[in-house]
């Protein structure tokens, strides 16, 4: 029983048509965000690489990775590894509340917001499988190229008139040994619990990253339901 | 001269009679309630005095709220109060109704302002160490494995093993963390909770880790002082397995929150050479498995969770369940009771120390409530005349109570002034809190969120916010700090001690920390000259 619900939960309600053999459940997925400001015509570029297993995702960027565990009460605890200094923070898990849903990490955008857009069209079959979405709010106007079958988000375009954004998939390999190994690295970085920092500030690593402030308020790469940017984990509490 | 003469007459016969000079007040002064109930309550610390004159005790139980301040009993007692639809200041937590109490001095020493590790070691063997290791003097140096030899301390739960007593830790921490470790470790650093994280030198050179020393505690003991017999720890109960099992995922257990639970990277199970250790214990990992504990089971090793347990107030977030405090600390009681000899246990309320490092007021208080509500259970679940209890805290933490709320005003609101119902506004023009932070990561508005660690994602920022509007009352709200720092720190000011039962007498003036092993000492006379 509780096999079947989890596989429902990690099948997209809308990816129905055709089959992927392909083991779509561990993936290494490349990414280029490009951005453009209206205002001060700024162009602005960043990469990220997704990770996942069927209960773990992480979004790798050249400082840090950001992890997320999907427990079996569906919370999710999040760790952050730094690659440079080989060592992790972890976090206790929170609830999952109102947007924060696991499938806004596994997949880029979530499935709240792939019910609320309009499939324009699809092609393909199989792995191949691509369907073309939109959803307009406002004057923010989304467009989504998705690979249904492999849950995974192709391009995604978000446009107002003050800016623009564009993530686009780059490469993706569905490599389930590379991807565990990868997973299994940074479980062996040596992790401190967000609750000990205050009685370990005397730890270089700690003071040094902790200090410098390592949240990234930039392009995350994750989107709700209206098509907002995902700041951080707890934001949307309040 | 008429106002002297009654001050000088008062002066020389309170002490004879309470009642002598009645005749001066005026029926408003003598029949205020103020008046009345503090007069009964020095004629109570009298009748008290004069009847608990015994010193010798069967039973000790040590509590220690990590991180409980003074400001934190004092805000902790009025969220009690208002909690239960009072104004809240009038109450007390269940120890402060304590017959006894002193102040406590705790700085470590080579700090102004200590941690957990050198005052627990202070408490439980009576002499101040340096920052950050544990049983060991003040000639040790953090982290060289070396110095530790010939610088070990014995601690109370030793001696009351050698004694023949029962002996116990409860933890809602790892229990491998620093103030449940002091009760039974020796360790150059207090980080070295496991052997993954000990440094290679350190291993090759014989140092043990604090989880492994935690299972061969009998054998250690046993080794250190050649001819004795013990029995080991009768209950242990917390957090920390990750500390106690192998980096497989093959030892996962059912509570397991990581993909690999274990940290171990030498591939020992300690949880199940605690099991061929003690075949008669009980190994549980969760609610169920404690709810299977009666005051038949001889011994038990319960690890709630792969870290820290949670928060009170995110207990039902727990996977498997895990057990209150307060419910720990009775089924404790029951099971160190089977020995005719006594028993001395050892309890931390571990998370209020992490909540105020994290800047969330709520979490702070709610967690000491609960740990009065633990000291509440020993109460009721002891014989009074032969056990003596205390109830302390390692250190403070910058944690203030300020403004000029009126009473009732909820603790933790914004300040609203005698007589007004809006909030008053500050010299920017803005509300502020009672309750905050000297320094820390500062305000955030977390709303519903019952972790406290769920802080985390933005840098430190300190200063004001407006917060007209914010609900400040909501166990996600962070409070504002003045000086940003990645995490709160702790404060460097004397903390209390409350004190009941056989030998609670001696709890008295302003202390060292170290005093109180003396006083543990005294009451089960664990070492005899």
């Amino acid at each position: 029983m509780k096999a079947a619900i989890l596989i429902a939960s990690l099948l997209s309600p809308l990816a129905v048509a055709g089959q992927c053999d392909t083991n779509t459940g561990y993936a290494k997925a490349n990414y280029t965000v490009t951005t453009d400001a209206v205002a001060n015509k700024q162009h602005t570029e960043n990469a990220f690489t997704l990770w996942r297993t069927p209960h773990q995702v992480a979004k790798q960027n050249p400082q840090f990775i950001e992890l997320w565990q999907q427990l079996r009460n569906q919370q999710m605890r999040p760790i952050r590894y730094f690659q440079h200094a080989q060592r992790g923070i972890e976090y206790q898990p929170s609830e999952v509340q109102g947007e924060q849903d696991w499938s806004a990490k596994y997949q880029l955008v979530s499935n709240a917001l792939l019910e609320k857009m309009t499939l324009k069209n699809s092609a393909g079959e199989g792995c191949e499988l691509t369907e073309h979405y939109q959803y307009q709010q406002a004057e923010t106007k989304i467009e989504l190229t998705w690979l249904a079958n492999q849950q995974l988000v192709k391009e995604m375009r978000i446009s107002s008139p003050s800016y623009s954004r564009t993530v686009a998939l780059t490469m993706v390999e569905h490599n389930k040994d590379a991807v565990t190994a990868q997973f299994a690295k940074w479980d062996n970085f040596q992790t401190t619990d967000y609750a000990d920092i205050g009685d370990n500030e005397s730890d270089p690593f700690l003071a040094k990253m902790i200090n410098l402030g390592f949240v990234e308020h930039g392009a995350t790469g994750f989107y709700d339901a209206q098509g907002n940017q995902l700041q951080s984990e707890h934001q949307h509490h309040h | 001269m008429k106002i002297n003469k009654i001050a000088s007459a008062i002066g020389f016969t309170l002490a004879l009679s309470a009642t002598a000079n009645a005749g001066v007040l005026p029926d408003s002064q003598k029949q205020n309630e103020w008046y009345s109930a503090a007069e009964a309550k020095l004629i109570k610390k009298e009748q008290v005095a004069q009847s608990e004159q015994a010193f010798k005790a069967k039973n000790v139980i040590l509590f220690v709220g990590d991180g409980m301040g003074v400001s934190t009993l004092t805000a902790s007692r009025i969220m009690a109060g208002q909690m239960s639809g009072k104004s809240g200041e009038e109450g007390f937590l269940s120890f402060e109704e304590f017959p006894y109490s002193a102040q406590i001095k705790t700085y470590n020493v080579d700090a102004q302002t200590p941690d957990s590790a050198g005052t627990m070691t202070a408490i439980i063997s009576g002499v101040k160490t340096d920052v950050g290791v544990i049983g060991v003097n003040e000639n040790i140096e953090r982290g060289k494995c070396a110095t530790v030899a010939g610088n070990e301390l014995i601690t109370a739960t030793e001696l009351a093993e050698i004694k023949g007593l029962a002996t116990g830790v409860i933890s809602t921490a790892r229990i491998t963390h620093a103030t449940p470790a002091a009760t039974y470790a020796k360790s150059a650093d207090r980080n070295w909770e496991d052997i993954s994280d000990m440094p290679a030198d350190a291993v090759e050179a014989g140092c043990e880790d604090i989880a492994s020393q935690l299972v061969n505690f009998e054998k250690n003991l046993e080794a250190r002082f050649v001819g004795t017999d013990v029995d080991g720890l009768e209950v242990v109960m917390g957090g920390g397995r990750r500390h106690f099992l192998p980096k497989d995922a093959a030892f996962n257990s059912a509570d397991a929150i990581s993909e690999v639970e274990g940290d171990r990277t030498d591939e020992r199970d300690l949880t199940a050479e605690w099991k061929t250790l003690y075949p008669e214990g009980q190994y549980v990992t969760d609610q169920a498995g404690f709810d299977s504990l009666n005051a038949d089971t001889k011994r038990v090793f319960a690890l709630f969770n792969e870290s820290h347990m949670q928060y009170e107030a995110d207990r039902s977030n727990d996977i498997a369940g895990e057990p209150s405090l307060s419910q720990m600390t009775s089924k404790a009681i029951d099971i160190l009771k089977n020995n005719d000899k006594g028993f001395f246990l050892t309890v931390e309320s571990g998370r209020i120390d992490h909540a105020h490092h994290a800047g969330n007021a709520y979490n702070a208080l709610n967690d000491t409530v609960e740990f009065a509500k633990a000291v509440q259970a020993a109460v009721e679940n002891t014989n009074p005349e032969e056990t003596l209890i205390l109830v302390t805290a390692d250190h403070s933490h910058v944690f203030t109570i300020a403004g000029y709320p009126k009473r009732g005003n909820p603790i933790l609101g914004q300040v609203v002034a005698v007589g007004k119902e809006a909030p008053t506004l500050a010299a920017d023009g803005m509300p502020y809190t009672t309750v905050g932070y000297a320094n820390g990561l500062g305000f955030r508005d977390l709303g519903d969120e019952t972790d406290a660690d769920a802080s985390y994602n933005d840098a430190a920022f300190a200063g004001r916010v407006d917060l007209t509007g914010v609900d400040t009352t909501t166990p996600g709200y962070h409070q504002e700090a003045t000086v940003p720092l990645s995490s709160e720190t702790h404060a460097g000011e004397d903390i209390s001690l409350h004190a009941k039962g056989p030998g609670a007498q001696l709890a008295q003036g302003v202390v060292e920390q170290n005093v109180i092993f003396h006083i543990i000492n005294q009451a089960l006379e664990l070492i005899e000259e």
